[in-house]
């Protein structure tokens, strides 16, 4: 089963980061080499990626012509993705147990972030599946 | 330069898509996958992942000993990823026109959508050397 492991924060977290000390950043990029490592030999390991900063986000929307609409005021709360993991695990539990390992990367003073991890199931290629599981009664129940 | 196209709703936005006609399920599906067919021949795919309804999204945070805590309670407003595209393109601007493709796929009834896509740029790393 693939999962996606996602980093997210508002840009008040972001800027926390971007004020951390080099050796804090350094040992934090150090533990997430290590996970990354330990997801290869462990055979988990799909792919992972850093997003440029939430300063560079773009909303893109569809004009009555179709001609693209941009967008870049965001609300102060915002959730931006910041990076992610995808893994290939036996289960929920396993992903949520990678998760957890991400949320204990050290913070300023060594210190866990104890940063909020969401894990999602991927259904890429399964599109018919997703079809069937959107028309099941109970999600046709109002809200 | 690499971009990510971000679909992602609240809840309520997978509620109501869940209560489209199978006709227009079928019909937004197969937008979808003739999008990225379309992207590929073009060249600039990268990769797309289509994410199960967000019912089941657990958030987990360490524990004092490093394990994992679960929560699955969510605000009202959490806005879901639904899905994404990373696309190779020349410019800022090319990954707006194809974000406005992809903002425009077809809601009930085959009308043309205007739903919101974040385009976030990617960092970009060198190559990891094969072991």
């Amino acid at each position: 089963m693939k999962f996606i492991l996602m980093m997210s924060g508002a840009r008040t977290g972001v800027d926390q980061y971007r004020a951390w000390s080099p050796s804090d950043r350094d040992k934090h990029s150090a533990h997430l080499t290590r996970l990354n490592q330990e997801l290869k030999e462990s055979g988990e390991f799909v792919a992972t990626q850093p997003l440029a900063g939430p300063d560079e986000a773009t909303i893109v929307r569809a004009g009555k012509d179709g001609a693209p609409i941009t967008d870049g005021v965001f609300p102060e709360t915002k959730e931006f993705l910041l990076g992610y993991w995808i893994v290939d695990v036996e289960n929920a539990q396993r992903a949520c147990e990678i998760a957890a390992r991400l949320s204990a990367g050290p913070g300023p003073g060594g210190i866990p972030t104890n940063m909020p991890i969401e894990v999602r199931q991927i259904m890429t290629g399964r599109g018919d599946e997703l079809i069937a599981e959107a028309a099941k009664p109970e999600r046709r129940r109002p809200l | 330069m690499k971009y990510m196209l971000l679909m992602s709703g609240a809840k309520s936005a997978f509620h109501d898509y869940a209560n489209w006609t199978k006709e227009d399920l079928q019909a937004n599906m197969a937008f979808m996958r003739a999008f990225s067919k379309e992207l590929k021949d073009a060249g600039v795919y990268v990769s797309s992942e289509g994410l199960a309804f967000p019912d089941q999204a657990k958030l987990v945070r360490a524990g004092a000993h490093g394990e994992p805590m679960t929560d699955g309670v969510f605000p009202e407003s959490k806005e879901f990823l639904a899905g994404f595209w990373i696309v190779d393109v020349e410019s800022a601007e090319q990954a707006h026109n194809i974000a406005a493709r992809l903002s425009g796929a077809p809601g009930p009834g085959g009308t043309r959508g205007a739903m919101p896509v974040e385009v976030r740029r990617l960092v970009e790393r060198p190559a990891e050397q094969p072991r």
